[in-house]
């Protein structure tokens, strides 16, 4: 006996359409794992993708999906969550789609804490279009678009997710399945906007002008600039920025979920309740 | 659970439909149960084989691994795995050093 994911996956588009080794097979499988354990029916899950390699994303599940245009996942999503609070929504981008293209979006979705679990598939580079600078991409690294290394600074998605408000912030490698997996569960179970960074290998694209010529390369350079939280919080403060911690960084249940707060304004246009005023949020304030 | 029959007497299998012989299995694998062996037709030139179940531990490392859900491995109930040994693990060695296909010396002992 083994698990079967093929029951999770729309058959016709198999075999993926994903590079060797690409670290997205391994997060499809973790989020795959997670459904199942979380026990959820596939009618009542939507996934929307946008575009680059993880826009694929969409295409393999055999649940609800939604394959968007370019950075638009959490709008997409948003709509579709107020459209039916009682479904699980799950968006899928890249580091290119989630942070440049659709950064916007995706500080407006941790703003309101909508209950949407964000997946951000994050490789270091825009692998689709061949190795374009992305707003991860580190420092020195050579891209298509940098051909003498990268000069940008380098962009923390999960910091970015807890300063505009996300409720649940995490970030795991694709090195560390099982953990993925259960990062995973806990973000689509946390009630609130969830920003889960899921460190990926893109060794065609990366790896190949990067010294890091097949998978086990770029998965051992990944290994070596993450830690796990708990390692990362002894760090002296001028290492912490050399290193990407890992876990759940941030988490909080009480912060208020936009579906909720919205069923407050259908009651005000159904004449069930008055104009919301400040003095309904005062005691948040 | 969503769950798939094991082939009878297999610890681990491969559906070699969806294998893009990308290697991580093999490197993942502690017991040097895997190893990549020629194949004119993939577009590696590699597939990849099972060329020692009767070494395979069940710690389910290369399934979790595989991007392309084209590995399992039986579960710890159905399957009498053996022990992690010193010359499993110097197969294993070997197989990494030599670019993940199984070295000669290897082949003639099969």
């Amino acid at each position: 006996m083994a698990f079967n994911y093929d029951s999770y996956l729309r058959m016709e588009k198999m075999p993926t359409l994903w590079c060797w080794g690409c670290g997205d097979g391994v997060i499809l499988k973790a989020f795959i794992r997670a459904i199942d354990k979380l026990g959820w029916q596939k009618d009542d899950i939507c996934v929307v993708s946008g575009i680059g390699c993880s826009g694929r994303f969409s295409s393999y599940v055999d649940f609800n999906t939604v394959h968007t245009t370019h950075g638009r996942t959490v709008a997409f999503a948003t709509g579709i969550k107020l459209a039916n609070p009682d479904k699980h929504v799950i968006c899928v981008a890249g580091d290119g789609d989630g942070l440049a293209i659709g950064g916007n979006h995706t500080i407006h979705g941790c703003r309101r804490n909508i209950d949407i679990t964000l997946i951000i598939i994050q490789n270091f580079i825009y692998g689709l279009t061949n190795s374009q600078t992305s707003p991860t991409t580190p420092r020195g690294f050579w891209t298509v678009s940098q051909k003498v290394g990268n000069i940008d600074p380098t962009f923390d998605g999960c910091k970015l997710a807890e300063a505009a408000g996300a409720s649940f912030v995490a970030r795991e490698n694709v090195t560390a399945p099982k953990k993925l997996e259960k990062i995973l569960m806990q973000a689509m179970e946390h009630k609130g906007f969830s920003y889960v960074e899921a460190v990926s290998n893109c060794h065609i694209n990366l790896g190949r002008k990067n010294k890091m010529q097949n998978a086990m390369a770029n998965l051992d350079w990944i290994d070596s600039i993450t830690m796990s939280k708990k390692k990362w919080d002894a760090l002296p403060e001028e290492e912490k920025q050399n290193y990407l911690p890992t876990g759940i960084l941030k988490q909080d249940t009480e912060a208020e979920e936009y579906c909720e707060m919205y069923k407050e304004v259908q009651k005000a246009h159904q004449g069930l309740r008055g104009p919301i005023t400040q003095d309904d949020f005062e005691k948040k304030l | 659970m969503a769950v798939m029959a094991a082939p009878e007497n297999t610890p681990v299998w491969v559906n070699t439909d969806r294998c893009k012989a990308c290697d991580i299995c093999v490197d993942a694998c502690p017991a040097g149960v895997l190893a990549m062996q020629p194949e004119a037709t993939s577009v590696l030139g590699a597939m990849i084989s099972v060329i020692a179940p009767e070494a395979c531990i069940g710690c389910n490392e290369c399934e979790l691994c595989c991007p392309d859900f084209a590995i399992y491995v039986a579960e710890k109930k159905e399957f009498k795995f053996a022990k992690l040994t010193d010359s499993a693990k110097a197969r294993q060695e070997a197989i990494r050093n030599n670019g993940y296909r199984l070295p000669d010396e290897y082949k003639e002992a099969n």
